[in-house]
């Protein structure tokens, strides 16, 4: 998959490197030079120029690219990019500055498909982090619904418990599972859990709480659910 | 007659509230959500200059949700 993302700045150049971490190919556009040569310096294929003008974008064949995200940190250029890869067929992301804007672009910018807050997503890394303990939001899928991941530790009510007994509560969905240090996968009934076990589960906001003192018990933080 | 437009800086989501109760103010001709670094701008088109102001500082910044604005008065 190719992916154009116009901004080489912090939020840009990371995500270009997770995707190509991933095996995709991206072409970045920056406009400030010393930015430019920062991301080329990193071996990454850097389009010098406005990536709010057209015949810019244009020279990062967007036609060929399947996504386009606009990461830079004006919103205005930002939404100009997004309309001018809509016309090219790219699906289009685009990074907004401040969080009240979120629902005002997704209600009305048809030619943004996806609108990311960069800070919003940093607040929860930085909550989990300084929460630390067993229960880590990945993240809110919607106002009411969290993705949380639980870790089983010695204390938990589910401890030596197979999966088919974990009984959750209405409006949650477990997801996956993954023994200590192997990787998550879907869960599978007969699995029995064991401390260091993660459980990845789907829950809304007020089914939260009781999740958490059947996964982990009361010793589990409360302070960690809730959105960032 | 004096046309102004007024660029609404917002610190709530709900542009549609906004739009609707900054369209009903007398004066207001048109107002559109916009893209970019301010929300929504208004055109006024009133008597005097003072009744720019008395629309722009007056009426659309005591709406509930706007943040700020800034007032453009047309020259021509």
């Amino acid at each position: 998959m190719l992916y154009v993302i116009v901004g080489a700045g912090r939020v840009g150049l990371r995500t270009a490197r997770v995707l190509r971490e991933s095996g995709h190919d991206v072409t970045l556009i920056e406009r400030d030079e010393s930015a430019v040569e920062r991301a080329r310096n990193a071996d990454f294929e850097v389009i010098s120029g406005d990536g709010a003008l057209e015949e810019t974008l244009k020279s990062a064949d967007l036609d060929a690219a399947d996504a386009l995200g606009a990461l830079t940190g004006d919103l205005n250029d930002n939404f100009v990019a997004c309309m001018i890869g809509k016309q090219h067929g790219c699906r289009t992301v685009m990074r907004i500055d401040e969080d009240y804007r979120e629902e005002i672009y997704r209600r009305y910018a048809s030619e943004v498909d996806e609108v990311i807050y960069p800070e919003r997503l940093g607040a929860i890394a930085a909550k989990n982090a300084l929460l630390g303990g067993n229960i880590r939001a990945v993240a809110d899928i919607a106002q009411h619904l969290q993705l949380v991941e639980f870790t089983i530790t010695d204390s938990s009510p589910m401890n030596g418990y197979s999966l088919s007994e974990l009984e959750l509560p209405a409006n949650t969905r477990l997801l996956a599972h993954g023994k200590a240090e192997a990787a998550l996968t879907t869960p599978d009934p007969d699995e029995t859990l064991e401390p260091g076990d993660h459980l990845v589960v789907l829950a809304d906001f007020d089914a939260l709480a009781d999740v958490r003192s059947i996964v982990v018990g009361a010793a589990g933080q409360q302070k960690a659910l809730g959105g960032a | 007659m004096v046309t102004a437009y007024v660029m609404v800086k917002a610190h709530t989501g709900d542009a549609d509230r906004l739009k609707t109760e900054i369209g009903a103010i007398d004066g207001v001709s048109e107002v559109h959500i916009v893209a970019g670094d301010v929300d929504l701008i208004a055109k006024v088109s009133v008597d005097s200059p003072s009744a720019v102001k008395d629309v722009a500082a007056t009426h659309i910044q005591s709406i509930d949700g706007v943040e700020s604005t800034q007032t453009y008065i047309a020259m021509d």
